[in-house]
């Protein structure tokens, strides 16, 4: 691949002050080899890098998995698939996939409707366009020292600010990290709250390539604000409709921080494993020193991931149309 | 001439080889050692901590017997700092010249002798008559036959107290009167049920209960591991009795299940939600750090059970990816001297690992202000005397997580006491 | 402008994104009320609202307890030099992905989203072996090379090029007699602004933002802001107003950054740019 590539990079050398017809030809000639390698040029820088700094990790990774491998230990027995047949009988594996799912679809999917409707709004002509547009972008620029530190305020038990809200209706305190539902749910609003905005802002980006005219059009038939969002920029930025989806099932499938940080570096995500994700399980292991098996959690995920971008992806197409 | 010329080198050779010698004196040969030959030369040690040590000073004072050496100090959180020693040691590169190692890990990280110096090879078996006896061999490979890691402090145990919330419960609150109201962990218990009775507006008896029973399980001859390191937590009846009684005294409502060192934690330390707190001396400073605030409300007393059990404590180790062994090894014998660990009792809370100290007055006179002037000095050497040592075993630290769980568990109502206890004993078998 | 929408939306819209941009806002915000005040600041309920009269003093602990200034600039560098890099690199790849018609080129684009789907943190093991052959460990050559360019950004702009570069206007290019290259410079590029400046800004963000990987790939000596951060975290009892005052230090600075170029970079480019 990255021969191939770096031959069309170079030129083909040319002869000297060639006759009028050579150079025609030759100019043909340019013009195919241009046609038939460049794009090969185009996608090389990434696919060096790639295979540089993405596949070996990868397949160092699956070769680890094989193995009864401890850090720090510098024997490594080979146990074939044993580490994959003892994932698929450990129930803290399939606890940490159900985990990750769950909090994967109360995040993503609020997050993805609220993150195109505020795209929607700023994508009108405004006042005060670029503050609004810059605040959208502060959750994620946050570190994440203040996140832990408001959040865990935010959820307290004793003295929270959201069980402080709750008790103007008279309800009970909750005690957000201890249950499943929620510390899902506390743990989602994190991840919400970072993300939306990073999405909206992608999903302005493409809005603004939408033509004016077809607005323009629409209002002088009276459409709504909400029926142009349906039927004209939906269908028009579908392949970001399409990334967005893809990419942010993939971040959720592998959420780590806000589990880890919520349950201020429980490794185990909280005492039950009630919010322990898949990443989290990985980590687990890996402080554990057991590599081998944390290798083979990751290759699992990877297959999940695989198949959750997957349906997703059919999902999305299904609902929207085609493809592009 | 051809065959002159090494007739006469090689006497002239050996007449400066001696001359060079007796210049010497010390019984090095100059033509050998790197130090003679390239004495200016400069040398950087990092050290890499997890928390301040109050060590600054320490490098100066190194520097004016070693003005060749430069000294960088890293620190990162807690976790962070022991997952990256985890994969510099995997990879064999990157781990500073000096590391600080908690007392949770040290069980981990000795069994790997080939990756640290011996520091035994430096001189540094020297030192073996300064420390108490369990801690320099915490710090050796499990044959015993390497020393690996000098240790800095240890974490002797009391009880600290919030007097105001034991004067609202109608408590007695001068430190020996509290000390005689909890010979046990029992009577502990009895009287966290007075106080409880008392109903103090936002208060409970303890933080969390993981603490107390890591302390029960401390004060125990045997804990999680027997002497060659087999994992006999699930069997062993003390372990089973701190289980036990930590699941009484969650029953009795006397926890504020508060998990130690979160933010919520250091709200309710501000805001008083525990009445008392187990306190290994380093501890002193945290609650010191966390809750400026309450200065004067608190004091200390002895703690349950006599005497007894080490929290935490640290031992610096010197990895053998460094290059400089024999300046990181002489820079930890300063780090952990017997002046250092004086003067790190006063300025940091942490006592010393080296008992000819626990008599020394600067430490038995010692008062804390923040503590109501408790003499923390005398009770924490008491209790360091008292201390009987225990094997920690390699995976301590997965060990206590797996119990620490399991009582949160009943804590949160989501588990019997009985199966909860069936699932700790499942999560011990797959610690391997 | 023909969108105007009538009084009562046009008030909803501005409460909603006034309701959005106060919650955004506002962890950034406590973070300089705390850093501004001590540790204890954090315990009072219910919490304090104005900003306190420690932050000069915790700031300047900030300054004696790392190099901060460093930490910046290394930070502002790599972020900076990623950024770049992933907007060129990207929309070239994307270009070829979304209108370049070769074989395998399908596969190549499947193979690309399928390694965003790998999970990063069992990367680092290998990648800092990687790292300790090529002697880049300590240096930020470990943070910046491997980040060059992306799957992330490659997606992105595959998928935002196919839809925004009408293909009529490149055909219009191939007859007027342009190479690639000359398509790419003239007419997709212009095409792409809108796109890589997002891009380039997300890049940034998540430069300065990475943790994990800078915190072992890199010394305290050496350090971005995030490591800095770590060390400014230390200890058993975190120091909050010192590592928030750290926080709102490392923050401040890309917050001030946007709200310059915002104009430019999410404002005008936006606007003028594509008209389909």
């Amino acid at each position: 691949m990255a021969t191939r590539a770096s031959t069309a990079v170079t030129p083909s050398r040319r002869p000297q002050l060639p006759p009028p017809r050579d150079r025609a030809r030759l100019r043909v000639l340019a013009h195919r080899l241009d046609m038939k390698a460049s794009p090969y040029a185009y996608v090389a820088p990434y696919l060096l890098l790639f295979c540089a700094f993405g596949l070996f990790p990868l397949l160092y990774t699956a070769w680890v998995s094989l193995h009864d491998w401890t850090l720090l230990s510098d024997t490594h027995t080979f146990v074939g698939l044993g580490n994959f047949q003892a994932l698929l009988g450990d129930e803290y594996f399939w606890n940490a996939a159900f985990n990750t799912l769950s909090i994967g679809v109360l995040s993503t999917v609020p997050q993805l409707a609220l993150a195109i409707w505020l795209a929607h709004l700023l994508n009108r002509p405004l006042r005060a366009q670029t503050i609004f547009r810059v605040t959208l972008l502060l959750p994620n620029v946050t570190s994440v020292v203040a996140v832990v530190v408001i959040f865990s305020q935010l959820f307290g038990r004793d003295f929270g600010l959201v069980n402080w809200v709750l008790s103007w209706s008279g309800a009970q305190p909750v005690d957000w990290n201890a249950g499943t539902a929620s510390s899902h749910v506390a743990i989602s609003v994190m991840i919400m709250w970072r993300w939306t905005g990073y999405n909206a802002l992608i999903f302005l980006a493409a809005m603004q390539a939408v033509p004016r005219e077809l607005y323009e059009a629409a209002t002088i038939d009276g459409a709504s604000g909400f029926t142009q969002l349906r039927r004209i920029t939906i269908p028009m930025i579908r392949p970001t409709v399409v990334f967005v989806v893809i990419t942010s099932t993939i971040g959720a499938m592998q959420v780590l921080a806000e589990p880890l940080l919520f349950g201020v570096y429980s490794l185990t995500g909280g005492p039950d494993r009630q919010y322990q994700t898949l990443s989290l399980f990985i980590y687990e292991n890996f402080t554990k020193l057991d590599f081998g098996y944390a290798s083979a959690i990751s290759w699992m995920m990877f297959l999940f991931i695989v198949v959750a971008a997957a349906v997703n992806y059919l999902l999305t197409r299904r609902a929207r149309g085609s493809l592009t | 001439m051809g065959k002159l010329r090494p007739r006469l080198v090689t006497p002239l050779l050996a007449t400066v080889m001696v001359l060079g010698l007796s210049a010497c004196g010390g019984g090095t040969d100059a033509g050998a050692s790197p130090d003679a030959a390239r004495p200016a030369e400069k040398i950087k040690l990092t050290v890499a901590l997890f928390s301040d040590f109050h060590f600054a000073p320490l490098y100066e004072e190194f520097k004016k017997t070693h003005p060749n050496v430069e000294i960088v100090e890293r620190r990162a959180q807690f976790n962070d700092h022991h997952t990256n020693l985890t994969t510099q040691l995997a990879t064999g590169s990157g781990a500073a010249d000096v590391i600080a190692v908690e007392a949770g890990y040290i069980a981990t990280f000795t069994p790997l002798a080939d990756k640290f110096h011996d520091l035994g090879q430096y001189g540094l078996t020297k030192r073996q008559g300064d420390y108490l006896d369990w801690k320099w061999r915490q710090g050796l490979s499990p044959d015993g036959g390497k020393l690996l890691g000098l240790g800095t402090d240890v974490g002797g145990l009391a009880m600290c107290y919030r007097t105001d919330l034991f004067e609202k419960a109608g408590l007695p609150t001068g430190r020996d009167e509290v000390s005689a109201l909890w010979p046990t962990w029992e009577a502990y218990m009895e009287a966290g049920k007075k106080f409880t009775a008392a109903k103090v507006a936002g208060a409970k008896w303890f933080d969390g209960p993981g603490e107390n029973f890591r302390a029960m399980v401390d004060q125990a001859p045997v804990g999680f591991y027997d002497e060659q390191n087999t994992l006999v937590a699930g069997t062993n009846p003390d372990v089973r009795k701190a289980w036990d009684l930590s699941v009484a005294m969650i029953q009795a409502g006397q926890s504020a299940e508060l998990a130690a060192f979160s933010p919520p934690w250091n709200t309710g330390l501000t805001k008083g939600s525990f009445a008392t707190i187990i306190c290994p001396s380093w501890k002193t400073g945290s609650i010191k750090d966390a809750a400026p605030a309450t200065s004067g409300k608190w004091d200390v007393a002895a703690v349950p059970g006599g005497g007894g059990g080490n929290q935490g404590g640290t031992h610096l180790m010197a990895p053998k990816q460094g290059k400089h062994p024999k300046e990181a090894a002489e820079l930890i014998d300063l780090l952990t001297s017997k002046d250092t660990q004086l003067k790190l009792f006063t300025e940091a809370g942490a006592l010393p690992s080296i008992p000819a100290l626990y008599d020394d007055p600067a430490i038995t006179s010692y008062v804390n202000p923040f503590f109501s002037d408790a003499p923390t000095g005398k009770i924490f050497t008491d209790a360091a005397k008292a201390l009987k040592p225990q094997h920690v075993g390699p995976k301590a630290g997965d060990v206590l997580t797996a119990f620490g769980n399991g009582l949160q568990r009943i804590e949160q109502g989501k588990q019997a006491p009985q199966d909860a206890w069936q699932q700790v004993l499942k999560d011990l078998d797959r610690i391997k | 402008m023909p969108r105007t929408a009538p009084g009562p939306a046009r008030t909803l819209t501005y409460l909603t994104l006034l309701a959005v941009a106060f919650f955004s806002a506002l962890p950034l915000y406590y973070s300089v009320v705390v850093a501004s005040r001590d540790n204890a600041a954090l315990a009072e309920v219910p919490p304090p609202l104005i900003p306190g009269g420690n932050l000069f003093a915790n700031v300047s602990r900030v300054f004696d307890t790392v190099p901060f200034a460093l930490a910046l600039l290394n930070s502002v560098l790599v972020a900076g030099t990623i950024a770049v890099s992933v907007m060129f690199f990207s929309t070239m790849a994307g270009f070829a992905f979304a209108k370049l018609r070769f074989r395998g080129g399908r596969f190549l684009l499947l193979l690309t989203v399928a390694t965003m789907m790998v999970p990063a943190q069992l990367g680092i093991i290998p990648l800092y072996m990687l790292m300790v052959k090529l002697e880049w460990t300590g240096s930020m050559y470990a943070l910046v090379v491997p980040a060059l360019i992306n799957a992330f950004g490659v997606f992105f702009m595959t998928q935002y090029l196919s839809r925004a570069l009408p293909t009529e206007l490149l055909e219009a290019g191939r007859v007027d007699g342009c190479t690639t290259w000359g398509l790419f410079w003239h007419v997709v590029l212009p095409a792409a602004r809108p796109a890589a400046a997002v891009l380039g800004m997300l890049t940034f963000m998540s430069a300065w933002n990475d943790y994990f990987w800078p915190l072992v790939a890199l010394t305290p000596e050496n350090p971005t802001v995030q490591v800095a951060l770590s060390t400014l975290a230390a200890g058993y009892v975190s120091d909050y107003a010192l590592s928030l005052a750290g926080t709102a230090l490392g923050t401040l600075p890309l917050v001030f950054v946007f709200a310059l170029l915002g104009k430019q970079v999410i404002g005008g480019i936006m606007q003028g740019a594509v008209k389909g």
